[in-house]
This record gives structure tokens, sequence and C-alpha cells, in this order.
């Protein structure tokens, strides 16, 4: 039981990170992109390996959601089994 | 459009099938009791388990409707991707070990382990239920789209088919087989996908050699008497609504106009190179219209693949692109729906009952995480390679996937319709199990106090799977005219509305009160399901208003209620656990 309290709080923090970047790829999306109908910047900028950033920061946002998910397992799983010791 | 039926697809298909029918018989004859049948007795491994996530989660909609709607409008289709793989942020973080903790067989366990209570139970059923159909409905749909081409048969052959498969898997083996065959089906999605992007990429792009003009305007006309008037003339097996594009250059729908330096031809394209030249070349796409004769016209329109790669391509996501804030809350809705809904679908939810511990569920929720993802990346080469393969369907996004196979040769579209099928077969077996499990143990067990010992829950539960079964295939039947990503988008609104604020709350606030939790499931389950059935979108694709009229008589803003409901939901439960805890503390 003791486990819970710290593995809720890792992933809450990382919860919170990820819904961080994913409001701001929306945000940046909806509010940040397109001015006067036209492409102007955001996610239609260039962003390396003639990519835009769009497709940039989608494939980040899956990659990044995978990373996170091993982080977690990674972290959680000692606590866990200094708990059932 | 006519499909030519091929033998060997036929033969693939029919074999694909059966066997995966034949394995959940004799993997479903292992499983006896109540916990075997609704929860695999808690025993599936990890690893399986978390492909079986990704086989629940690659529905029909993931793999027919992404692909399509990448096929024709780009980026926007990605945004699903996207929005569907973050939801499992929230899943994994958020609600998966602490429901572990809770719950035994089904969602209302779950949200009604602290309060014994009938009302929570009768809310928390009749809400899976709901979410389940919706959920159903688009799968029953794309069955039905599928064994047209494939199988040359009607609609409601294909819906009957997936109906009857699933009441099989389902009334003979429960959550055992529902698991493999998720299994199987997850495995080869991503592994026969990932080969066709290899193939996409192999092939590069190429412009054809006769460029096709701007006035080269198809037509397909219904007439009165039920007879198809293509381009003109009688549809007939020779003469389609690619047939002439064909003849004069080459290609059907969906083709290069122009590459970056003026070349003919890539050939083979790593993998950021195929989307840095798309980016810079010059893609034909077809706009939809109706001309004065009242036919459908498809009129040749060239986009810059740049913006191709932006959101804002697909009408529905026009807003995004506008400078008034209120236009974009529609495609901000939908983006909350997509993340929060995932948490909240029933049939995701009770894999979590299927392994052993938290860890497994958390480990399971790894590999579920990392074969989707690997899937979702993969859809963006599927939706680009088919909307440039010159092998659309001008008239149907969700043949985009099997018809770009079919480009490559009838081995591989047998291969992928199959592969597809199964997919279909799949998520409606885990549906049912949902619902199943609901009207079971929510409905008649706790809300209607039936007694029933454990092999009479088994039997009873089978008998309301085959029932669910015979809904669906109506239902299916039915609604065949209905878009299939619309009705997963009221799915994940749905689900959100009515489950996340109860099940977040639930977990995170102490004085949540069984009160608050029916209040909250009742007012995020009905709000949403009004707003969506009053919506404009919904006026004019189901109910059939025109355009102007739907917009005239809608009396909410926007097509996508997340933004509103569940924000709705959470403060209902607050206000309404605020007020009864009160009254609970008063008299002790």
């Amino acid at each position: 039981m003791s486990a819970e309290p710290r593995q809720n709080r890792l992933g809450l923090a990382l919860f919170v990170l990820y819904t961080a970047l994913y409001a701001a790829f929306v945000a940046v999306a909806a509010f940040g992109t397109f001015r006067g109908g036209a492409p102007d910047g955001g996610l239609a900028a260039p962003a390396f390996g003639g990519l835009n950033w769009a497709v940039v920061a989608g494939f980040a946002l899956i990659l990044g959601a995978f990373v996170l998910a091993v982080l977690y397992a990674a972290l959680a799983r000692p606590a866990e089994e200094r708990s059932e010791a | 459009m006519i499909y030519g039926t091929s033998m060997l697809a036929i033969v693939v298909f029919v074999t694909f099938v059966t066997a995966v029918l034949a394995l959940s018989f004799w993997l479903g004859s292992r499983a006896r009791s109540a916990g075997g049948y609704f929860a695999a007795h808690g025993q599936v491994g990890w690893f399986v388990n978390g492909i079986a996530f990704a086989g629940d989660y690659l529905s029909a909609a993931s793999f027919l409707g992404i692909c399509g709607m990448i096929a024709f409008f780009g980026y926007d289709g990605f945004l699903y991707s996207i929005g569907y793989l973050a939801g499992w942020i929230v899943a994994l973080f958020v609600i998966a070990e602490p429901i572990k903790r809770l719950g035994r067989y089904t969602l209302a366990d779950a949200l009604n382990a602290r309060f014994q209570s009938r009302g929570v139970k009768l809310v928390a059923a009749v809400a899976t239920l709901v979410i389940s159909l919706f959920y159903l409905v688009p799968q029953m749909v794309g069955a039905g789209a599928l064994v047209k081409p494939l199988l040359g048969l009607p609609h409601w052959a294909g819906v009957v088919m997936v109906g009857v498969s699933v009441t099989v898997i389902v009334a003979t083996a429960g959550m055992v087989s529902t698991t493999w065959v998720q299994f199987i089906k997850g495995t080869l999605l991503v592994v026969i996908c990932a080969f066709v992007v290899g193939l996409i990429l192999e092939r590069g792009f190429t412009v054809p050699a006769t460029p096709i003009r701007a006035d080269e305007v198809q037509t397909v006309r219904r007439d009165p008497d039920g007879s198809t008037v293509v381009n003109g003339a009688p549809l007939t097996v020779d003469n389609q609504l690619d047939t002439r594009l064909r003849a004069g250059h080459g290609v059907g729908f969906g083709s290069i106009a122009a590459l970056p330096g003026g070349v003919s031809s890539t050939g083979p394209l790593g993998p950021f190179a195929y989307i840095e030249t798309f980016s810079q070349s010059t893609v034909l796409t077809w706009r939809k219209g109706v001309d004065a004769q009242g036919a459908t016209t498809f009129t040749p329109v060239e986009r810059k693949g740049s913006d191709l790669l932006l959101p804002g391509a697909n009408p529905t996501f026009r807003g995004v692109r506008d400078d008034r804030v209120a236009s974009k809350l529609d495609f901000i809705s939908l983006m909350l729906a997509l993340f929060l809904g995932t948490a909240s679908l029933p049939h995701i939810l009770i894999r979590y009952y299927t392994v052993r511990d938290a860890a497994a569920a958390r480990k399971s929720t790894v590999v579920g995480i990392g074969a989707i993802g690997v899937f979702y990346i993969l859809t963006l080469y599927l939706g680009i390679g088919a909307m440039t393969s010159g092998a659309l369907d001008p008239t149907d996004s969700n043949m985009s996937a099997p018809l770009l196979a079919k480009s490559y040769g009838n081995g591989l579209f047998a291969v992928i319709s199959a592969v597809a099928f199964t997919t279909v077969l799949g998520t409606v077996s885990g549906l049912v199990m949902a619902g199943a499990g609901a009207v079971v143990h929510d409905l008649l067990r706790d809300g209607f106090r039936w007694k029933m010992s454990d092999e009479q829950q088994v039997r009873v539960g089978k008998r309301v799977a085959v029932a669910l079964g015979a809904g669906a295939i109506v239902l299916g039947i039915l609604f065949e005219k209905m878009n299939v990503t619309f009705l997963v988008g009221w799915a994940f609104n749905v689900a959100a509305s009515a489950n996340l604020p109860a099940l977040a709350m639930l977990l995170f606030w102490k004085r949540t009160t069984k009160e608050g939790v029916i209040a909250a499931m009742s007012v995020g389950l009905v709000s949403s399901l009004a707003w969506i059935l009053l919506s404009a979108d919904t006026l004019e694709k189901v109910y059939g208003y025109s355009a102007a009229d739907a917009a005239a008589a809608s009396i909410v803003p926007f097509s996508q209620p997340a933004i509103v409901t569940v924000p709705l939901g959470f403060a209902t439960l607050v206000a309404v656990s605020l007020v009864t805890g009160r009254r609970g503390a008063a008299k002790p």
C-alpha cells in the first residue's frame, strides 16, 4: 500500500506534463497557425528535416506518450517491489 | 463504384475469419466460471493483454476512418491519431491502477466500490450501454462497407456476418477468446500496415504521364428508376467513375500533379524524405459538388502538399483557420473529447480487469501504447500513400486503405480486408462483452436484485450477448448511410461527459458522494446526448435537413459537446456532493 501515493504522485506529474504539451499543441493549432485564413507561422513553420511543425509535433506527441509510459513503468516498479518485500 | 470480386480474395478472407473463430472456440472451451467468462479469470498475461488493448482500440474507425480521412483531407485525419493516443495518457496515469484496485467486472463495480449504491450501479450500467451502442453502430456499418467490394455482397450481408460471428465468439467463450481475437488482430494490423508502408516508401511518388486537366469533371447521377449514370453512360463494370481517368491518364482518383524540381518520378524515398517531398508537391484532389441536373460532381482541384499537412483542410475542421474564436471551439472541443474519451470507454476499461494486478495493468498499457503509437504513425504514411495512389473511391473515404492495398495486388487487398473485418469482429466482441457485463451484473443482479448463481450469470450473460448482437445487426443495417467517424466522435464525447467527471473525482476527491456521482453521470450523459441530437451536423446528416435549414434550426452553436458538457459534469458532481455531504455530516 505504501507504494500507491508515490505512484499516484508520479502518474499525476507525468499526466500534467503531457496535458500541458497536448494543450500547447491544440492552442498553437487553433490560435497561432493561421491569420486571415492563410497559414502563418506556428505549426506551418518549417521545423527540421524538411518537415513542418505540425508533423514534427504530431510525431513527438505520439512518441512522447510512449516514452512517458515507459518512464512511468520503470520508475513505479521499484517502489512496488519494495512494498512487496 | 463496382468492385470486381476475386476468388483469391474470397478464399483468403474466409480462411482467415474461420481460423480466428476456430481458435476462439478452442480457447473458450477452457473458461467456465463467471470470473473466467467476464474477466478471463484475471489471468491474461500482460503482454498479450497489452496487444489486446491495441486490438480493442484500433477499431474499424481507427483503421478505415483515419486512413480515409488523411487520404481525403491530409493532416486532419492525423489529428485523430494524435488525440486517440493522447487519451491513453489519461487512462494510464490517472485511471488505470485505481480502477484495477476498485473494480471487479465492470465500470459500475469500480464506481460503486465505495458506495454500495443501487443508484450508482443503474446509472453506470445505462451509461455503459449507451456508449457501447454508439460505438457498436459505426463498427457494424464499417463491416457492411468492407464486404461490398471484397465479396461483392450487399451491405446487410456484411452486417449480419459480423453480428453472427461476434455472437458466436461471445456466447461460446467470453473474455478469454475475446482477448485472444484482439491479440491476433492487433498484431496482424500493425505488422501488415508496416509492410504496406514499406511498399509505399519503395514506390515513392509518380506524376501521371498526361496530367489531369481542371475541366475533367466526373459525374454520377442516380435516376428515379434506380439506375446509376456515370459520366453520361450507365454504370457497368467497364464504365465506372474512374474508368475514363484510367484510360486517359493511367491513374484513377488521387494523384500527384507536380513534384519538386519538375521530376516525373521520385523512386524509393526514406520516411522523412517522403513527407518532405509530399509537402513540396502539388496534389490533385477532388471536390465533391452537385450540378444543375442533380448529379454528384467531382471536380479536380490542385492543392499544395504543404497545405494538406496542416489542420483545417477538411470542411469539418475548417473553423480552425478562421480568425473568430467561436469557430475554433468545435475543433478544440473535439480534441478535448478525444483526450478524455479513451479513459472513459467501457470496453477499454474492462480490459483492466483481465490481468492479475495493478503492475500487470500498467505493463499492459505500456505495451498497448507502444503498439498503438506505431500504428498511428503508420496512418500518416498509409493516408498519404492512398491520397497519391490513384486508387481512391471518391464516394467512400472508408475504402481508402483497402483500395491502397489493392493497388499492390489482390492478395494484399484480401489480407488487409480480412484483417479489417477481424478488426470489426474483435471490437464488436469487446463492446458486446462490456454491454453484457453491465446488464447482468449492474442492471439485473444489483439493480433489480435478481438472485443468480455463478452459472446462471454466465447463462444470462450469453443470452444478453446474443440479444445485443441481434440489436447491433438491426442498427448496423438501419444506419447504413451514416458517417462512421461522426458516430465514433459521438461515442467519445458521450463517454467523456458521462464517465470521466465521476471517475476522476471519485479517485481524487474524498468528499465525493454517491448522489454527486449519480447526478454527474446523469447530467453528463443526458446533456451530451441532447447536444449531439440537436446539433446542426445531426440535423443535416441524420434527419436529412438541408445545410441552411439545419444551421437555422439548431439550438447549439457547434457539434462537439465535450467542451461544455464535461465541465458541466464536474460542476454538477461538486455541487451535489457539497450539498449532500453537508447534509450527511449534519446528522451523524
